[in-house]
């Protein structure tokens, strides 16, 4: 344990403040996540049983957490990630755990606040707010952390985590399509690989890395099988499917990739049998920009389904959603150079995050925007920016152009880590889906 | 056929009345602190001026930030759709609606027949709305229905930055302090509101014709600095505060089947 005075940026609160912190938030957040379950479930009566599995794993604290408790007990290490560039096979392989960390929950914002200035973007803040009472049971039991230095937040966050838990850094290139960077990011994973080779005792042999690829190849297989059913008239609600998405990112891949099978199961006979969970009519609405991160942070979700007229969400572009377990790592050979290189070429590649540029001005985002726009017959789109968020704000126009031209309605709807601005962003949504709806009938 | 729209404004409660599609008369009453009442004594003051009794209206739509307030409403409908249907009724040629409120403020980009095609609306933040204004001629010591005539006197010498109310009070204070003149200063508030109001223009995209709503369409300082900034005529009408009330109306009309005569 570092000395206090050794400490970077010092984010440590008193034992007694964190603990009263700590208890009332989660206290409040159980609730939060118990009326958020309930509000999901009012929307959608008739949903199938296989929801429940979901909503209990959403849960947050509780089965999850014990589970990875037990594991570690009995030597398994957890690996903490704060952004889908982090290669989750590497965890796999090395038989540790991987949970994403990157924090959707509003209240710790305000301990945030006394680290960094209020203008930097809501998660980074929470995230720091969450270390600091030691709120996330994920972020807590994290024995490392993978931070990619996608953003000038994710940048500064990382050196604050790192006085409080070994961080292992990763600096993906800007530009994705060249020989050096791919060179360069290939050389990030393989130090990124000895480090996590050092802290679960493990050695990443071409064996394991195959079994981890396939654990992966299966998930990618029913996230993209889930995602498959809501292109038609829609069986299953959009807050519903993002939730099954998000819950990927802490509860075991393998149960997680079964559960959502059975799911799709359910789903497609409903399909056949044209039992919709809601009307068929209903505007067709994607989430695109800033991730919208359970529990709190599903502000944006909730008006959009729970709105007059209503949306339903058929698609988002979000890295919380789905666009996280979208790519399969494309292997040619099993030797382990092969196997390596298509891991680093997925998690580099078909990134469309803003953080990367090209000639073509991020060419492979407005690609993936319309890909999904046109297969999920989008209505609408809902370009969501969280204040302090530069590199989604900044991208707007470029998007908005794009979308003009397609005839796709979008709208930018900035916010914050807070329950304030409900009030004023449901307006927003309304009057958008309002729009939705007159074009749909004129 | 008669029906009502009602608009629950930040400030004023407003209703249009209108009847086979033309309008019959209007009520304004200040929000305060008991919306109902404040309801009431709108379609009071609406249904004395035609002439007609409670029970003669068919039908209520119902619009505006404090919608979910309203009491006894058939239907609601954005403020956003609202302006829109409103603007396109008054002059057929709109295209593009700017409404400009107490707290609030939207750019509207509708197609002929008043189908709502982008919009933006203001950050939360007063200071691209009416209230920017009253604050600003607090701290410049005019009576806010003096500072447009006042503003027009001006050639355009001095700007302020209108990022937030805060801000713009110190930038006043300041120039006040520099000895600028106070019809220079007027012309630097309206302008900074027009400024905020025209990047909105543009992120929506500039369609003539313009039609200019909202409470703050009245006052001729901002008209004008918002002409000078698009470099495109305004139209403005004459009733411009009962825009959504109006459009809640035409809406209420719709609904029950019913178009213009
Ligand atoms: S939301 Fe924006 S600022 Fe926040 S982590 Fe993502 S890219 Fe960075």
């Amino acid at each position: 344990m570092k000395n206090s005075s050794d400490k970077k940026y010092s984010i440590e609160i008193s034992q007694k403040e964190a603990e009263e912190i700590r208890n009332a938030i989660k206290a409040a957040s159980l609730k939060v996540m118990d009326e958020y379950i309930e509000r999901m479930k009012k929307s959608w009566p008739n949903r199938p049983e296989a929801m429940q599995y979901f909503y209990d794993i959403a849960k947050f604290f509780g089965t999850r957490e014990r589970e990875i408790q037990e594991a570690k007990e009995e030597g398994k290490k957890v690996i903490g990630y704060t952004c889908m560039l982090a290669p989750i096979e590497l965890i796999l392989a090395a038989d540790a755990i991987p949970v994403r960390v990157s924090s959707g929950f509003y209240d710790p914002v305000k301990l945030g606040n006394r680290i960094v200035p209020v203008e930097v973007c809501p998660v980074v803040r929470s995230t720091i707010g969450v270390e600091m009472i030691g709120l996330s049971p994920y972020l807590k039991l994290s024995d490392a952390l993978i931070t990619p230095l996608t953003c000038d937040g994710m940048t500064k966050l990382s050196e604050i985590l790192s006085d409080s838990k070994p961080v292992w850094t990763l600096y993906p290139p800007r530009l994705k399509d060249s020989e050096q960077s791919m060179f360069f990011w290939r050389e990030e994973l393989r130090t990124l690989k000895a480090k996590i080779e050092k802290l679960t005792r493990t050695k990443i042999t071409a064996k394991k890395l195959k079994a981890a690829i396939e654990i992966m190849h299966k998930a990618t297989r029913a996230f993209r099988r889930l995602q498959e059913i809501r292109k038609d008239a829609p069986v299953i609600m959009g807050r519903d499917a993002m939730l099954v998405n998000q819950t990927s990112m802490w509860d075991d891949i393998k149960r997680w990739t079964e559960k959502t099978e059975e799911l799709c199961n359910e789903l497609e006979r409903r399909i056949r049998e044209k039992v919709w969970a809601c009307p068929p009519d209903t505007p067709r609405v994607m989430i695109a920009g800033s991730p919208a991160i359970w529990p709190d942070n599903w502000k944006l979700p909730n008006l959009v389904e729970e709105a007059s007229p209503q949306g339903v969400i058929v698609a988002d572009e979000l890295c919380s959603g789905d666009r996280f377990l979208f790519d399969p790592v494309g292997v040619d050979e099993w030797t382990m150079d092969d196997m390596f290189k298509a891991v680093a070429e997925r998690y580099l590649l078909p990134s469309t995050c803003p953080c990367f540029t090209s000639e073509d001005g991020n060419k492979d985002r407005v690609n993936w925007l319309t890909a999904r726009i046109e297969e999920r017959r989008v209505d609408g789109v809902i370009y969501h920016v969280f204040r302090g968020c530069m590199l989604y704000a900044m991208e707007y126009m470029r998007i908005k152009r794009v979308l003009d031209k397609i005839n796709v309605p979008v709208y930018y709807l900035d916010t914050d880590y807070t329950r304030e601005d409900v009030g004023q962003i449901k307006t927003r949504v309304e009057a958008f889906l309002e729009m939705l709806k007159s074009r749909v009938e004129f | 056929m008669i029906v009502a729209g009602l608009d629950m404004g930040v400030q004023n409660v407003k209703v249009v009345l209108l009847k086979d599609g033309e309008i019959l008369s209007h009520g304004m009453v200040p929000s305060g602190f008991e919306p109902e009442k404040a309801v009431e004594q709108a379609f009071q003051e609406a249904l004395k001026k035609a002439g007609i009794a409670c029970s003669d209206i068919k039908y209520v739509a119902a619009t505006g930030v404090g919608v979910e307030l309203a009491p006894r409403v058939d239907c609601k409908i954005s403020v956003v759709s609202a302006d829109a249907k409103a603007a396109v009724y008054m002059y057929p040629s709109a295209r593009t609606v700017i409404d400009v409120g107490a707290e609030e403020s939207r750019v509207i980009k509708c197609d002929e027949k008043g189908v709502v095609l982008d919009f933006a609306l203001n950050e939360r933040c007063a200071a691209g709305a009416g209230a920017f204004l009253e604050a600003m001629a607090r701290a410049l010591e005019v009576k806010l229905e003096d500072m447009g005539k006042l503003s027009l006197k001006a050639k355009g010498t001095t700007s302020i930055s209108a990022t937030c109310v805060i801000f713009g009070e110190s930038d006043v204070v300041s120039l006040i302090h520099k000895q600028e003149p106070k019809h220079e200063i007027a012309r630097a508030i309206y302008d900074a509101l027009a400024e905020r109001i025209v990047s909105m223009v543009h992120r929506v995209g500039l369609k003539p014709d313009v039609v200019l709503v909202g409470g703050v369409a009245k006052d001729i300082g901002f008209a004008a600095a918002l002409k000078r900034k698009l470099e495109t005529e305004i139209l403005i009408p004459k009733n411009p505060e009962y825009a959504g009330a109006l459009g809640a109306a035409l809406y209420a009309m719709e609904n029950l089947g019913g178009s213009r005569k």
